[in-house]
């Protein structure tokens, strides 16, 4: 964390940075996000296990790009988000300075390039309790499943916290709000909540970058995160493709392969 | 269950080969049953999977959903990327419980006549014999519309 | 609210024998926004036609639902009605009642209801229309042709007689390709050059085709109409303009024993060289790999010695880049080389040649002059065997097609040998005979009963080498799979025809489809034979699939009438059925958020950037718009595009989800 802080508070000294995004003590064991926009509020930077947010979900947003460049704290979930984003051509290189943390080590990155080299060297894998749920889905019955998720759903509110937290739904006019036609129904009963968590699902495919914040920000504890993980690890596993691995758009749903392998086409 | 029910069938066509499929099955008069409505579309390509979410939500209670074969494709390589949409659509329906039974994926070229009438059929039995889509009917009873 | 008419017809018996017309029309008289539905016999027929054309005028239709047959059939006779009675011909839908309903469920009440909702589905659809217009693009005149081989001059001789600009672009120095390579040609025997090189040079001279030699066609953008190629001049190190094609550099080239590739490593050539000698242009080209000055900067003998000082050793490579309306690829083919063969020897034996080598053999311009020597020692072969299908339909080589045209030349060969070495044997090893064509069959039973030249049915399985012989193991499956044992003194392999080096590179470039084998793909196999999927580019000759001299020369003038009918108009017209990126009012443009995961959806490259400027000139946004000179109308975009950024009119999202919901 020295480190990381001392390297920060150069740049912006040296008025190469406009702010460092970090995280900083919120209430109880609660980290928040936290531009430090002086050298002197560096200081109030802190890095620990409960640094859990994805910060990539802010660099895209218009206020922080008018900052000017800005400086994140990147651990690699956000550094994969920030690849990924790079590659939908939502980040350009040399925009950000991405502080890479990985444990102890810290590397200074501002292309995709070198950010696709940093990560390549990294196993990417869901962390034991997503797989155990995950695993434990598969073993229901179809039935089970529906039940299972008719309950989880029910408690959605459509406050779209999964969307608004998740650094790959940048869109300026989601789907969600296209009214012409009106796709999926505004209120959050049966229908509109399954065709929500569907669409949202299907739009995170081959994009999402595992890092739970969905999951993280529902208010109602619904595990939407396992929506999109398991999309996610359909994709590697039928075409092995992975978002937030590669600086060139590799985006499974607008590539194919003439012998991509399925059993159920008649 | 009632005796009567006969299932609604939504079928999402592209215009050259399964479209013209069906026109060979009306043009050889081979007779099929009458549940289906088919829905024309340039492509495969262009089937969105909300449309397929749509047809259940107006309450078809089984959905066809074919194209081109392979390497057939009016577009050249249209029907690659529905392949690959539907490959990921089926698993995350899968995830979400949804009875993928009732989702039929096929091919059927402008020269299969006989075999879009087999689809049909096929399809109509199978969703009859399932009964009415009771779990999404369930739900769009929950909606306020 | 739309006034929307709807037609039912009864097609005679065909939709009113299962459908009760009448009570489908009045059923449709409940559905919202239809002021007018009535049905007709035939609605097709001219009656019928004007009927719905007085119903348009005399209730103000906006919108239009023929309910008849398939619109596979009719949608075009429809539209072009409506238009005629003023509305916009998109407006017009047709509901198929004949071949999705009447013809095949029984008759019935269920049947007539679906009839119904198979209109009501329409009528939701026309609703949602909007008018379009057919897509004006304004066509450049000037075609180019890749490949100068027969078919590539022929294409150009017929698109430049037709009064239009051909550029022809050929890698090599010279024009002419295999043709000019071949000794005689089947089935007439006459000189294959004799009938070739008048051609040449009229290609050269005609003042509508511009000559593009030992050049290659590097990127091409742009659609049908509106190419920008860009072609890579290589450098010839000589000025064209000076050179007078004297010839007298090529003399004095000290450098004289490079393997020549127009007679097929059989002759030698010189570091500065024309290919041959009826070569057009005349002009010669410094061989780079070869040329002693370039390996160890001192000779320039060429250069002291040209009359004209035409040689220009700092010439480089040159791009030009040039405005096209249509292409036409006339690439050709090659041959699989002899290596390709371990059970015959990898091509180690001097005397075991390929089809190609054979035709410089007998040539008379070649490098015996046409006396039969053999490679090895120059001696008279008293023995050739010729094997056909080498290669050719065998999956462990990797061709499992016919190359067609090996049967008609090795008779070729084999009577080319007789003619020459009258005491000479000649055996051939086939699989079948496959002599379909003009006169074709008859030249074989010529080879075979006056030439007497013995066709043995059979594979050969080894070839070894034996007292300065070759001992040629083979079966004749006629006799029961008796093993024949020839010695020989040379062996003709009939090698399969495969698909040009970097033709996949070369389609990738032009965005056209091609096989697994890397020969270009026809948008249809029978009744669009020489066009691509991608419009306005176009095939010719064995770059398509393997093809002899007629079937290319008659492929080529097919694809020139196809260029020549594309630049009879000033404007292109197509129809609206395409992708369009939605654009608004500032400050958000666009749903569009330029994520561009829609390019690689695109099967015809059709999405391209577009950047949105401030008045300051600063770029605000790069989104995606469609070439609609590109786009074929297939959708995969629109259901890619996570923000509905995209639309497909003709099949727009509002469109289809009218349609749905009244299911």
């Amino acid at each position: 964390m020295e480190a990381v802080n001392q390297r920060a508070k150069e740049l912006l000294e040296k008025g190469e940075i406009k702010a460092v995004l970090g995280y900083a003590k919120g209430t109880g064991h609660v980290r928040r996000p936290h531009f430090a926009r002086k050298a002197g509020q560096v200081d109030q930077l802190v890095l620990d296990a409960a640094c859990l947010q994805n910060l990539a979900v802010y660099v895209t947003k218009h206020e922080v790009k008018k900052l000017g460049k800005v400086a994140v704290i990147a651990l690699p979930a956000t550094q994969r988000a920030i690849l990924q984003l790079m590659a939908e051509r939502q980040l350009r290189d040399g925009e950000l300075v991405i502080l890479a943390v990985d444990g102890e080590a810290v590397k200074e990155l501002d292309s995709a390039a070198a950010l696709e080299e940093h990560l390549a060297l990294k196993a990417q894998g869901l962390d034991a309790k997503d797989k155990a749920l995950l695993a434990e889905l598969d073993a229901m019955s179809r039935e089970q499943r529906w039940v299972y998720w008719q309950n989880e759903l029910s408690r959605c509110m459509k406050c779209y916290a999964c969307r608004n937290s998740c650094p790959m739904c940048y869109c300026g006019t989601c789907t969600m709000d296209c009214n012409r036609p009106q796709w999926v129904p505004v209120a959050s009963h049966g229908i509109g909540n399954l065709e929500y968590h569907a669409v949202r699902t299907m739009h995170l495919a081959g994009r999402c970058v595992e890092c739970g914040e969905c999951g993280r920000a529902c208010p109602v504890g619904i595990p939407v995160h396992l929506l999109t993980f398991a999309a996610e690890e359909s994709i590697h596993e039928q075409f092995g493709q992975r978002a937030g691995a590669k600086a060139k758009l590799d985006y499974a749903l607008s590539t194919f392969k003439t012998d991509d392998k399925e059993s159920f086409i008649r | 269950m009632d005796e009567k029910f006969e299932p609604k069938i939504t079928a999402f066509v592209c215009n050259w080969c399964t479209y013209a499929g069906a026109d060979l099955t009306g043009t050889s008069r081979i007779k099929y049953q009458s549940n289906v409505r088919v829905l024309r579309v340039p492509c495969t390509g262009r089937i969105d999977y909300m449309m397929v979410l749509k047809a259940l939500h107006k309450g078809a209670d089984g959905v066809i959903v074919s194209g081109c074969h392979p390497n057939d494709c009016h577009y050249t390589s249209g029907n690659y990327h529905a392949r690959r949409r539907w490959m990921v659509f089926k698993k995350m329906m899968e995830v979400m419980g949804v009875d993928m039974r009732r989702i039929t994926f096929s091919w059927v070229s402008a020269a299969e006549g006989a075999r879009w009438a087999q689809l049909v059929n096929e399809v109509t039995d199978q969703v009859r014999a399932l009964g009415p889509y009771a779990e999404f009917r369930q739900i769009i009873g929950a909606g306020i519309e | 609210m739309s006034r929307i008419g709807v037609f039912t017809c009864h097609c005679g018996e065909n939709i009113g024998a299962t459908v009760d017309c009448v009570k489908v029309a009045e059923m449709c008289k409940d559905i919202p926004g239809v002021v007018h539905s009535v049905e007709y016999k035939y609605m097709c027929s001219d009656p019928g036609q004007r009927q719905m054309q007085e119903a348009i005028k005399e209730h103000q239709l906006d919108g239009v639902v023929v309910a008849a047959c398939s619109p596979r059939m009719h949608e075009p006779t429809f539209r072009r009605a409506a238009g005629d009675a003023g509305i916009n011909p998109y407006m017009c839908e047709m509901a198929n009642l004949r071949e999705h309903c009447s013809w095949v469920h029984e008759k019935g009440d269920a049947t007539t209801q679906k009839a119904a909702d198979l209109i009501r589905v329409l009528v939701e659809k026309v609703k949602h229309n909007e008018p379009l217009h057919p897509i004006k693009v304004p066509v450049t005149r000037t075609a180019m042709v890749i490949g100068g081989g027969v078919g590539g001059i022929q294409v150009a001789l017929d698109i430049a007689n037709g009064g239009h600009k051909v550029v022809l672009v050929e890698k090599s120095p010279s024009i002419g390709g295999h043709m000019s390579q071949l000794s005689e040609t089947f089935p007439t025997l006459d000189c294959s050059q004799c009938i070739l090189t008048p051609r040449m040079v009229e290609a050269a001279q005609h003042p509508n085709i511009t000559l593009m030699t030992y050049s290659e066609v590097e990127k091409v953008d742009g659609f049908i109409g509106n190419f920008k190629v860009t072609v890579r001049k290589k450098a010839r190190k000589l000025d064209e303009k000076l050179c007078t094609g004297c010839g007298l550099c090529i003399q004095k080239c000290p450098n004289k024993k490079i393997s020549d590739e127009f007679n097929e490593g059989l002759g030698t050539r010189t570091a500065i060289y024309v290919p041959f000698p009826q070569a057009v242009p005349n002009k010669p080209v410094i061989d780079l790999q070869n040329c002693t000055y370039y390996k160890t900067g001192k000779c320039k003998v060429c250069e002291k010695m040209c009359p004209t000082n035409a040689i220009r050793f700092d010439q480089e490579d040159e791009l030009v880049t040039l405005d096209i309306g249509a292409i036409v690829l006339a690439t050709g083919f090659k041959l699989m080389k002899t290596d390709a063969f371990p059970e015959y020897g990898y091509g180690k034996h001097k005397d075991i040649i390929d089809g190609m080598q054979f035709e410089r053999l007998a040539s008379a311009s070649g490098p015996t002059s046409g006396v039969m020597k053999r490679p090895s020692d120059g001696k008279e072969p008293e023995t050739v065997v010729f094997i056909a299908c080498s290669g050719s339909r065998d999956r462990a080589k990797g061709v499992p097609y016919c190359s067609k045209i090996c049967c008609m030349y090795t008779a070729k060969h084999a009577m080319l040998y007789k003619h020459k070495v009258h005491s000479g044997k000649a055996y051939v090893f086939y699989m079948d005979i496959r002599a379909a064509g003009k006169d074709y069959d008859e030249f074989v039973r010529r080879a075979i009963e006056e030439d007497e030249v013995k066709y043995i049915r059979g594979r050969v399985s080894k070839i070894y080498e034996e007292d300065g012989k070759l001992i040629v193991m083979g079966a004749d499956t006629l006799m029961g799979g008796e093993p024949v044992v020839i010695k020989a003194d040379m062996v003709v392999l009939a090698t399969a025809v495969q698909s040009n080096d970097r033709s996949e590179e070369l389609a990738q470039t032009l965005h056209v489809s091609y096989d697994s084998y890397g020969f270009f793909a026809e948008a249809h196999p029978k009744l669009r034979p020489v066009e691509t999927n991608t419009a306005g580019i176009f095939l010719a000759g064995a770059c398509q699939a393997p093809r002899d001299i007629p079937e290319t020369v008659a492929q080529a003038s097919g694809a020139a009438a196809k260029v020549v009918g594309l630049f009879s108009n000033d404007e292109l017209t197509r129809e609206p059925i395409v992708a369009v990126v939605n654009r608004q009012a500032a400050p958000v443009y666009s749903t569009c958020v330029g994520c561009f995961l829609c390019q690689g959806a695109c099967p015809y490259q059709a999405i391209e950037q577009e950047e949105i400027k401030a008045r300051s000139g600063e770029v605000i946004m790069t989104l995606a718009r469609i070439n609609p000179g590109l786009c074929q109308g297939c959708g995969t975009c629109v259901a890619t595009c996570r923000t509905k950024a995209i639309d497909l009119q003709g099949f727009s999202n509002e469109q289809i989800y009218a349609e749905l919901m009244t299911l």
